[in-house]
This record gives C-alpha cells, structure tokens and sequence, in this order.
C-alpha cells in the first residue's frame, strides 16, 4: 500500500529519516531567521524534524512546504503587490516576475495553513481529538524505537504455581503479559497499526464511491438517478453485518484491501444518499445558476462551486464511516472471520476469549488494554471531527 | 426599432408539482432591444423570476419561442451557444445566497475571465479584477479582493454579483429584485451605478421589482411591464403606464404608492378592489385572471374570453383588458348594477 508510507506508517521511524528532517528544517530555519521572525523559523525546524523522521522524504517535503510558506507569509507582506496600493489603475504596474508570483502564491498558502491551524486550535474538543491521535501517531511510529515487538512464546516466565503464563501488570511489563507470556505492552504498541491502516482504506472507499454516485445523481438526476438511488435502497435493507460476516468466511481474504472494498461496496449507500440531497439543494443554489450562465463548464460547477461546499461534511462523515470500519473489523477479526495476523487490537481480544482470559483475574489487563486502545481512538476520531468542521467551513475559518 | 436583443413569442412555462401542473407564465410576448431598460413589476408569485429567467436562458420555456437576436435560441451549438450564454447575464435577489462562500472576491471574478479567456496573461487578469471591482465602486479593489463573501456587507456583496456578470461582457443584465434586500440607503447609489454602466457598456436591463415606486424612479427612460398570474397585462414606455395607467389592476397598484408628501398620499384615491385575495395560480380564474378583483367587471365579458394585450383607444401603449382594447370606457361594476335596479 502506497499511502502507509505517505503517512510514515510504512517504515518505523529512522535516523535516516531524522537527518532528512534536519536538512528539510533548514529552509524555515534560515529564511525565518533572516527575516527575524524567529518563532515560525523554530517552529518550522521542529515541524520539519518531526514530519522527516516521522514519515521521512515525503514528511519532510510536506513540511517544508507548509512551514516555508508559512514563514512566507509572516516575511512576506504583500511586497509590490499593487493590489495593496492605494493608487490609481494608471499608475500601478500589474507584471510581476515568476518569482514574485510564487512568492505571493507561497503567502497564500501560508496564511491558510495559519488559519487552518488557528482553527484547528480553537475548538478545544477538536484540539483534545487532535492531541490524542498524535499520540496514538506517536505511538505507532516512534513506539517502536523504544519497545521491540515480543512475538515469541516465553515458557521460562510462568511464575512457580501459576496454572498460566497470564500476567497483571509489573514493573517490567507493565500491562502484563499474555497467554504465551508475551509483553502486552509491545502488542498494544504494535498492534493499531494494520487496523487502523485498513480501517482508513476502507472509510476511503466508501467516502469515494459514496460522493462519485451521489454527485452523478445528484447533478444528472432522471434515470441515473433512480437507477443509483434503487441499487442504494436495496443494499440499505440488507442487514449488513451479516452480509460482511457471510461473505467474509466465504471468501479468504489475504489481502485486507479487499475486506476494505467488501466493506465499502455494503456502506456507501447511507452517505450517498446524503451526498445525493445535498448535491440537489446545492445546485439549485443562486452562485450555480450564475455559474451556468457564465458557461463555467460542467467540471467547474462539481468541482469548484458544489464541493468546496460539501468538504466539511465529507470529511466528518469519513472519519465516522471509518469508525464504523473498525469495528466492524474487530467485530470480524473477533468471531474469527478473517485471517488471524498478528500483531492486532482485535486479534488480542480474540485470543482473549480463545485462551480463556475472561475467566482468569491475571489476565484483565491483557483483555482490556486492546478495548481501551479501540475505544480512545474512536473516542479521539469523534473529537476530532469537531476541528475538522471549523477548517474546511471558509465561514468558521475566517480568512486573514 | 433596430433588432431585438432578446425576444419571447407566446411563451409558456408551467412546473409539476406532484401530479399537477401548475401555469405559472401564459402567452407573454416581449422584445427587448439593446441598451434599453425594460422594468418587470407584479406582486410576488406572479412570475417575474420565471420570466427573467427564461430570458437569460436558465430555464426552458413549456411552449413558445425565445429568440436572441433573431433566432431560436434551442438553434445555437457550442461556440455560438457559449457566447448566447454569456450575452445575458442575471443578478439574483438574495446577496447572501448569489455568491460562493468557498472563493474569494478575486477568484470569483477570475475564473469566468480565465475561462472564456478574456485575459492573455496574470497581468493582464489583475488588471482586468481591479477594474471590474472600480467599475462596480469597489474602491480601493485591494480592500476586497482577497476577501471571503462573509466579510463583506449585503450592499458589497450585490455589487461583486454585478462585477461577476459584466465579466463575460454581456448585452443584457436580468436584474432580479437585485437591491431588495439591501438597506434602503444604499439602494439609490446601486441604482445610479446600474445606470452608469449601461450608458458605459451600452447594457440592456431587465430589471424585476414587485415595488412599483421603484420601476418609476429606475425605468423613466425605459419601459414597464407589468404582470398578474402569469400574464402580461399592460405594457409601455414608464411614463405613459405611470401618468396614464389602462389597467385596473395598474391603476390599483399605482394608487397604493405612497407619495413623498403625506398631505398628497392622504388626498390620493385608493382604488377599492372587490377583493384582496389574489387567486392561486392553481385555480386561475377563467377569463380575464384579475375579473374578481376588478371594480370594473363586465360580467358576461370579462369572465368569458382571455384579454390579448393590445393597443387601446386614448393610450399610448399596450393593455390585456377587453372592454378598454374594444373600445369601450370602464364603468364601476357596482354602479352599473344599482343603475339597473332603478
Ligand atoms: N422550480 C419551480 N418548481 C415549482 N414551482 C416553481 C418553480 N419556480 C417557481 N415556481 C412557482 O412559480 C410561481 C412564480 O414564481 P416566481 O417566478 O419566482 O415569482 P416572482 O419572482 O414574481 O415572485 C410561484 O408560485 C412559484 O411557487
Ligand atoms: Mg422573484
């Protein structure tokens, strides 16, 4: 999968990656500094640090761009831009070099990732939801520098007397240890990751086949329409569960992307249909009409008029679609439905139940600590969702 | 009179709603000539969004022709049915509704400019937005061009409307109720400037009111037509329909306008109508729409047969009323029957 590395869930983090941070901070680090503007200058450095060794070259590049234009658009204040002048047409010049023109297009997005951000703060659930997925990002990619995976049995740690290997929590592993007297700890650490991945694709998939379907209905209506909006009524009253957990022990899946496609191709319907009313009260819109009669093009009118719109609302309904992706998975991965790999969140409570842990009093930290995981980045997800709204609404943003 | 601009023949538009259709224009006839301002007035409901629409070419007509500039406009085919698109412009009524929240000022008026390329090059479509913006009075044009819709005041907002519209430079404005929703004190310098830039851009305008007062101040120099249920019931140059009013129900409307000193509008004899209720385009009644209403009612006639809008005798200009356009003097329908009784 491509987009695991784009998020530095593919490699843990590196020291490689920590020196193309280093270089990657560099740019924020000596412009800013230059131009005296010395807290978005370190503040750049640290975003860059932390996205390379993260997620390595694309982290790095990505925060290069977003805190060099930042810094931009502090340094940046709308140097010759005549539109700033106060003189009249004939005495300003409207040429600018191609560097002047990148200059100001790097200040624009500098000032939205600011707005961005100021919203992103703002909201203090939102903020909460934002802080507890970074550490579960933490977690997950720095984790593993400090805790190694414990993947093999260990016979020698049963205490004398003990009828088995399950541990509470100790000093040195201090969420217990398993049914094969395994670090809990290290699962937990190591184990959100393919879950979460998969969970993502999947709220993906369904979040594009669900705006595609939806915005064709909803612009072209008549016959695709109802064609779209029958095939979305007769999967809506199939039970869909079920239907997932026939099909799961039916077909073996040992690609999880395809449990991810299973998984869109039985959920789209509920966020088509949304996407489908929303589309038809949106292009009944005043600015559609104009745009039409300005002969924008069809292209224009999706994606610049009617999107934009919608984003917002986009967005939250992917992260709850990917919510219900994961626990659905878990769901699946519980009742044994799909392959069992480890490590994993859901594979730690089923081997819960299989083991017996429900009936030992040692082993509630290993049966809990998955649910907790689950649950607080569900709960984190939900929180989220709060600041997500504030930074695609233009109207909540406030421009600068 | 040189050729029309825009021209609509016999047009009809009725929309569905659930299983019935509903007549919400019949038979209106129009021409609209270049550089002229052609008022639309009528109470709300009677079809004048319908009719600014079909103008501009954002809704089809049921039944009859639209022709711009001489031919049919189902005709025109990619470039030509572009640049048709593009001649007619419309401004809506609700500021807040008529321009997207998601792009700034400068992207708004830019993407039109981009698109049918009226610019050559990034100087040359900032210089274009920061005369579009001093054309509309937005100055200085740097205030509002990185500015969000949101941020700017109702009044701002119908300006940056217009701005939009005279991007493609086109031949005709639909101005649809365009200042009433903007504060009353900013309504004459919007109508001014409207002015301006049709002497400036030799504009034709379309401009939609239910408040006659308003037609009278706007549309001196131009034409008034006004409408009732869907029909076009009296029709001619502003002076003549507002000194010299045909219709019944124009006259009613023209009493019902307050005049600038209150003595005047105390002396100024309202007309009384038979009744107040305006009829549902549901249940148009038969004949002419306005007989139940009409003090001058001539029962047997008026009820019986639809009133063309024709020339009457002693007016200037076109009337849909039947004893009027067939020569005869309206006499109050009231007095005539206690005439008979005596
Ligand atoms: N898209 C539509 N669907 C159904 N009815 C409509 C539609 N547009 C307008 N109408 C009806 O047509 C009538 C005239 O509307 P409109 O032209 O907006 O009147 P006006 O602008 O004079 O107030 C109204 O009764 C309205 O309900
Ligand atoms: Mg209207």
């Amino acid at each position: 999968m491509g987009i695991d590395h784009a998020i530095g869930f593919g490699a843990a983090a590196s020291p490689t990656g920590l020196i193309i941070g280093i270089l990657c901070g560099l740019i924020p680090l000596v412009l800013g500094l230059r131009k005296r503007f010395v807290r978005p200058a370190l503040l750049g450095f640290a975003a860059c640090v932390f996205g390379g060794a993260a997620a390595g070259i694309w982290g790095g590049a990505l925060m290069i761009v977003l805190t060099t234009a930042v810094v931009i658009s502090y340094a940046y204040v709308d140097r010759q831009d005549p539109f700033t002048s106060r003189a009249s047409i004939d005495q300003v010049s409207f040429e600018e070099t191609r560097f002047d023109f990148f200059i100001r297009q790097m200040a624009a997005l500098g000032r939205s990732t600011r707005a961005a951000t100021r919203a992103l703060v703002r909201n203090k659930a939102g903020f909460i939801g934002f802080l507890g997925l970074l550490f579960f990002f933490l977690m997950i990619v720095f984790g593993p520098l400090f805790i190694e995976y414990d993947g093999e049995s260990h016979m020698e740690r049963r205490r004398p007397g003990a009828s088995s290997l399950y541990q509470g929590p100790t000093r040195e592993f201090p969420l217990g240890l398993d049914w094969a007297g395994r670090d809990v700890l290290s699962h937990v650490v190591y184990g959100g990751k393919n879950l979460i991945l998969v969970s993502a694709e999947a709220g993906l998939l369904t979040t594009i086949v669900a705006v595609a379907l939806g915005s064709l209905a909803g612009l072209l209506g008549g016959v695709v329409d109802q064609v779209f909006s029958a095939l979305s009524n007769f999967i809506l009253t199939v039970p869909s569960f079920p239907l997932l957990l026939v099909l799961a022990s039916v077909i073996t899946f040992d690609n999880m992307t395809y449990l991810a496609l299973l998984f869109a191709a039985l959920y789209w319907p509920t966020l088509m249909r949304a996407v489908r009313a929303q589309v038809f009260s949106l292009r009944e819109r005043d600015y559609v009409q104009a745009a039409i009669a300005l002969d924008l093009g069809m292209f224009h009118i999706i994606f610049r008029e009617v999107l934009p719109n919608m984003i917002s609302y986009i967005v939250v309904n992917m992260i709850f679609t990917i919510r219900s992706a994961m626990y659905n998975l878990v769901g699946l991965v519980f009742l044994g439905m799909v392959p069992i790999q480890e490590p994993d969140w859901g594979v730690m409570i089923y081997f819960g139940r299989a083991k017996g842990a429900i009936f030992n009093p040692n082993a509630a930290s290993m049966l809990i600590s998955p649910i907790i995981a689950i649950a607080l980045f569900q709960l984190f997800l939900v929180l989220f969702t709060r600041s997500l709204e504030e930074i695609f609404n233009p109207r909540l943003r406030q421009g600068l | 009179m040189s050729q029309p601009l825009v021209e609509l023949r016999h047009v009809d538009r009725s929309f569905k709603q659930g299983r019935v259709m509903i007549p919400v224009l019949q038979d209106i006839n129009l021409t609209v000539a270049p550089n002229e301002i052609l008022c639309l007035v009528g109470e709300s409901g009677c079809g004048k969004t319908t009719t600014g629409k079909i103008i501009v070419g954002l809704l089809s007509q049921s039944a009859g022709d639209v022709l711009y500039q001489g031919r049919p406009v189902g005709e025109f085919r990619g470039k030509e049915r572009s640049a048709y698109r593009r001649a007619l412009q419309i401004v809506h009524q609700d500021p807040f509704a008529s321009l997207n929240s998601a792009h700034t000022i400068g992207q708004i008026l830019s993407y039109p400019l981009k698109r049918h390329k009226m610019v050559h090059s990034r100087a040359e479509l900032r210089r274009r937005i920061w005369e579009l913006l001093t054309l509309v009075d937005l100055t200085p044009p740097g205030d509002v061009v990185n500015k969000f819709p949101h941020q700017l005041s109702g009044g701002q907002r119908q300006r940056v409307s217009i701005a939009r519209a005279l991007t493609v430079e086109p031949k005709l404005i639909v101005a649809d109720e365009a200042v009433s929703m903007v504060d009353v004190s900013i309504r004459v310098s919007l109508l001014k400037m409207m002015h301006r830039l049709r002497d400036q851009l030799n504009l034709a305008i379309v401009f939609i009111t239910h408040d006659l007062a308003l037609a009278k101040y706007f549309a001196w120099e131009g034409r008034i037509g006004v409408m009732y249920l869907g029909r076009m019931v009296e029709l001619g140059p502003t002076p003549d329909v507002i000194v010299n009013p045909a219709h019944p129900y124009t006259r009613a409307l023209i009493s019902a306008i307050p005049e600038a000193d209150p003595e005047l509008t105390r002396r100024k004899e309202r007309m009384i109508l038979r009744s107040e209720d305006i009829p549902s385009l549901t249940e148009i009644p038969a004949g002419c729409a306005f007989h139940p209403r009409c003090p001058f009612f001539v029962p047997g006639l008026c009820d019986s047969r639809v009133p063309p809008l024709a020339d009457a005798e002693g007016f200037r200009h076109q009337v849909a009323c039947l004893p009027l356009t067939q020569g005869d003097a309206l006499r109050e329908y009231g007095d005539a029957f206690r005439e008979e009784q005596s």
